[in-house]
């Protein structure tokens, strides 16, 4: 393939498949939660992170990750403390954009040397963000391998999964976290904008055919992977942004999903 | 009668329970108590707080007043969440991905696991036991949302009772559960509380589900909770009963 040919697209197609991927399998607790947005939230925290780094001088992931860890903990306390789900979402949606800005100002550095950060450069990386991209992703599947039944149970039915002695509150901000290691994961290739879509498309497109809660999200790890690896491809010969063909790729998969899933009801119906 | 020594008097109790939303009084000096294998329906209009009384029975609401037991022990010092079995109205677990039969089984031993724990050969044995006894065996790959209101039913319980649990809550049961579901559900419960002993409080407006199997019925009004019905005579066809009679 041609654009293999090239480093930069090598670097680019490891680094969003990868965050594609990683993304849905956190997504399918986060839609069953009804909390598809709680990525939107994690990412304004973590602009906030890149303009501190900014004004620190130090390397934007290391920013944003400490930020969203800060963040998680913050927005997990303010929906204990009796503030309702979307209304704690909007104080760290604001609020981050608003420190964030205030900090980006500050450093000097300009607002333009943050649109990569925001919409994603994934065709300027380099094999270290490669490689942090990598064992971020791979700290996000450990955690979720591990929690899986925890997880499942508290998002099928909270309640029902107090009741029988699971620590949900302790899963609730571990899964706010882990969102948080998807969010800053996705940074440099999708953007902290655009990377919260990829926890929810690949969901919504899977939910239509899959049978089964890990079907679902096997599938839509799939869906994630292959929505990134044809968005690039789009990008290359289109000339278009990599993180928007990926999007727009991932919302034709949907479609699709939609499609076939109308097909299969028709033909059981004339059956 | 003959009880085995350092068995629970009462396995789930409600002493003087006092509950309000705000300044909303809900309970007010509230008491029930079921006995070991005893089947309790709780029965009272909508918003008359039996909904309440469950939650807090179950630790999901703190009362203001008044204590709760769990097997003789104070429900903020009971650990052994496996012993009792929660089936919540079904409205309150629709999901919106699929998830098939034997995952939601699957979820009520998430308790019992740990956070990295899986399931051992005999919990796998009990997960394929429960879905036997609720006759959700054939159904076990299908997707939650396809199955009708009484499967859907039927394996709820079925995932409250993957850990044995000697004490079974059934919020509304039946709403939405078609006539020949019922029936079934009754055969299921019938069986429960007959061939294993367990106890049941099954909280409901509707008495069809329970006519016939209920020892008690309990009506919550007012914040009260007051006996409707004395207890029913012996049912000798209670393994458990009848041999307490035996003696």
């Amino acid at each position: 393939m041609e654009m293999l040919a090239f480093d930069f697209m090598r670097k680019a197609l490891v680094a969003s498949v990868l965050a594609c991927a990683v993304a849905p399998l956190v997504g399918v607790f986060v839609v069953q939660r009804q909390q598809s947005l709680v990525g939107d939230g994690i990412g304004h925290i973590a602009f906030a992170g890149v303009g501190l780094a900014f004004m620190l001088g130090v390397q934007p992931l290391a920013g944003a990750l400490a930020l969203v860890l800060v963040g998680a903990v913050a927005l997990h306390r303010l929906r204990r403390s009796g503030l309702s789900g979307d209304l704690a979402l909007a104080m760290v949606f604001y609020g981050g954009v608003a420190i964030g800005f205030a900090l980006v100002s500050k450093s000097g550095t300009g607002v333009n040397s943050v649109l990569g950060f925001l919409f994603g450069s994934a065709l300027n990386l380099t094999w270290g963000q490669v490689g942090a991209i990598a064992a971020l992703s791979a700290a996000v599947v450990a955690i979720v391998w591990t929690l899986y039944g925890p997880l499942t149970a508290i998002a099928f039915d909270e309640a029902a999964a107090r009741v029988g002695g699971v620590p949900t509150d302790g899963l609730v901000l571990t899964l706010t976290v882990v969102v948080g290691l998807v969010v800053v994961g996705g940074m440099y290739t999708l953007g902290l904008l655009l990377i919260a879509a990829m926890m929810v498309l690949p969901v919504a497109a899977a939910a239509q055919l899959a049978r089964s809660y890990r079907g679902t999200m096997l599938l839509a790890s799939g869906i994630g992977a292959s929505s990134a690896a044809v968005g690039l491809l789009v990008a290359y010969y289109a000339d278009q942004a990599v993180s928007s063909s990926i999007l727009l790729v991932a919302i034709g998969c949907y479609a699709l999903a939609g499609f076939v899933r109308s097909m299969r009801r028709r033909g059981r119906a004339t059956a | 009668m003959v009880k085995d020594r350092g068995a629970p008097e009462k396995v789930w109790e409600f002493d003087q329970v006092t509950f309000g939303y705000g300044r909303i009084p809900v309970l007010r000096e509230a008491s029930l108590a079921l006995a070991p294998g005893e089947f309790v329906a709780i029965v009272g209009p909508n918003g008359a707080g039996k909904t309440t009384l469950m939650r807090i029975g179950l630790g999901l609401l703190r009362p203001s007043h008044g204590t709760v037991r769990l097997f003789g022990q104070r429900i903020d010092a009971f650990r052994d969440w496996g012993m009792v079995g929660y089936v919540p109205q079904r409205a309150a677990v629709a999901s919106s991905i699929p998830i098939s039969v034997s995952e939601v089984v699957r979820t009520g031993l998430a308790g019992r696991l740990g956070l990295i724990g899986r399931p051992d050969e005999r919990q796998r044995w009990r997960i394929e036991h429960v879905l036997d006894v609720m006759g959700i065996t054939a159904i076990r790959r299908e997707p939650l949302s396809k199955l009708s209101g009484g499967q859907q039913q039927r394996t709820l319980i079925a995932r409250a009772l993957v850990t044995e649990p000697r004490l079974l809550i059934l919020d509304e049961p039946t709403t939405g559960v078609d006539a020949d579901a019922r029936g079934v559900l009754r055969e299921s419960l019938e069986h429960l509380v007959m061939i294993e002993g367990v106890s049941v409080a099954y909280i409901s407006h509707d008495p069809e589900g329970f006519f016939g199997l209920a020892d008690r019925v309990v009506e919550v009004r007012a914040g009260r909770v007051t006996a409707l019905q004395a207890p029913s005579a012996p049912d000798h066809h209670h393994p458990h009963r009848r041999a307490e009679q035996e003696r």
